[in-house]
């Protein structure tokens, strides 16, 4: 059993293999649900946030993930990458939520990147060129297909090509192609304004 | 004659910087990279391209981000619910073992409700609250709720007094009880997670404590959650564990925050012992 989930950063799992007792099993089970918790939960947190959910909605869909995730394992099923599992099971249920609430989403996100374009900053010109920077790079973020954009988030979370594939359902591939499309883009932003 | 581009495209670049996270081989890249300057500036653009694109993303985040306790909290307190009320797992002998009590619990229950309906007796009372008597909650009907709330906000609450449950939410407790004819006055319509620990005013975290009529009743639960505030507050007890002790299973959580196997007699006021 102690080949049921895998990774270095999930090692604390192992620890319920041996717990044989049914009661004492699931609070590990709980402990270590916890555990993962704390190591993802502002990641996660963050990726809705930039698909464009509120953090009170983020904070309602992680609880429904960790609970998922604590039944997952409870029932014996095996977790090979924590990290792609919660992922997508916390990218599914966003997805599902936007949907509900789709006009929400879309002035959230609206407002989230409008906040970068007026940020007063007071502070003299190094700063607010950093600001311009930061608007340059937002505006043309924005201006990209929902697609490149979950991409680029995902990958900034630190999610490797193999694991954004199963988030996305695409193959590893069209990921690296999506990124590289997405991060020229980027570049080009900036290095017109630089030269 | 035309000749291809001798340069690496965007992709070729980002795979050389990704290395291992892309899954790729980057060794036919990097001996291009060794002799093209044109391909290493734009690979600098790349990296700085994703430098910019991080630190925007976190920076903007970062300033938002609310303090993970609460929500913790409340994922530990609902994971201790979960566990309570979800039956454990089995092994697949003792799945083919259950299927057959089951086809023999069906058959019984079925011969039940037949004599049960002879004697017009309800079917609705899970607690067992038929005898008026009630000192546990039933988890199918109370599993506990509570609110995004951490230590802090629970320790300021200026009056940790619980709310008086409208009447008309009693009678609905009363009745998922089976008691619908119950003496309010009997009876505390009860928070399981009080709202002073970050109970929440919802009828999943409602219950008909007795008043009397046990060593358990609702005077003793008083004397547990007031103890508890204590501990949560003077850092000894952590908000989520106090939570879920007092969600699971109450009189062991007095036991062993009080030490004893019985209720003290300063908290027994009127207990029926």
């Amino acid at each position: 059993m102690s080949s049921r989930i895998t990774g270095s950063m999930i090692l604390p799992f192992l620890r319920t293999a041996s717990a044989t007792d049914p009661d004492s099993r699931r609070v590990r089970l709980e402990d270590e649900v916890t555990s993962l918790f704390d190591q993802f939960r502002n990641p996660l947190l963050r990726y809705l946030w930039n698909l464009g959910l509120t953090l009170p909605d983020g904070e309602e869909i992680l609880q429904d993930v960790f609970l998922s995730l604590f039944q997952h394992l409870d029932r014996g099923k095996p977790l090979y990458d924590a990290r792609g599992w919660l992922f997508r099971v916390a990218h599914n249920l966003a997805l599902k939520r936007r949907g509900r609430t789709r006009r929400d989403s879309e002035s959230r996100e609206q407002a989230c990147f409008e906040g970068l374009a007026v940020d007063p900053d007071p502070n003299p010109e190094d700063r607010l060129a950093s600001s311009q920077t930061q608007q340059r790079l937002m505006a043309v973020v924005r201006a990209l297909p929902e697609q490149d954009r979950r991409c680029l988030f995902l990958r900034a979370e630190g999610l490797r090509y193999s694991e954004i594939a199963g988030v996305l359902d695409m193959s590893p591939a069209a990921i690296s192609l999506s990124l590289s499309r997405s991060l020229a883009r980027l570049a080009r932003s900036t290095e017109r304004h630089n030269l | 004659m035309k000749y291809a581009d001798p340069h690496l495209t965007d992709q070729e670049l980002l795979l050389e910087i990704e290395g291992t996270a892309s899954g790729q081989n980057e060794k036919p890249t990097r001996a291009h990279l060794d002799g093209c300057w044109k391909c290493l500036a734009r690979r600098k653009d790349l990296e700085n391209a994703i430098t910019d694109f991080v630190h925007v993303c976190q920076r903007e985040f970062d300033t938002e981000l609310p303090p993970a306790a609460g929500p913790r909290a409340l994922l530990r307190a609902r994971l201790a619910q979960l566990a309570a009320t979800e039956p454990a797992p089995r092994s697949s002998w003792a799945m083919v073992w259950r299927g057959l009590t089951s086809i023999a619990a069906v058959c019984g229950v079925l011969a039940l409700g037949l004599i049960l309906s002879r004697f017009s007796v309800g079917w609705r009372n899970p607690s067992g609250a038929q005898s008026g008597i009630v000192s546990t909650p039933d988890s199918r009907l109370t599993p506990g709720a509570t609110l995004l709330i951490d230590r802090p906000a629970v320790c300021t609450q200026p009056d940790t007094k619980n709310k008086a449950v409208p009447a008309a939410l009693q009678r609905k407790v009363f009745e998922e009880y089976g008691i619908p004819g119950a003496d309010p006055r009997a009876y505390e319509v009860d928070y399981l997670v009080t709202p002073a620990l970050g109970g929440a005013d919802d009828i999943h975290n409602l219950w008909p404590h007795s008043y009397s009529a046990t060593a358990w009743n609702a005077r003793v639960k008083d004397a547990l959650e007031d103890r508890l505030r204590e501990m949560v507050c003077d850092g000894s007890l952590d908000l989520s564990e106090a939570q879920r002790d007092i969600a699971t299973n109450w009189i062991a959580a007095y036991k062993k925050y009080f030490h004893t196997d019985k209720p003290l007699a300063e908290h027994c006021r009127g207990c029926g012992r």
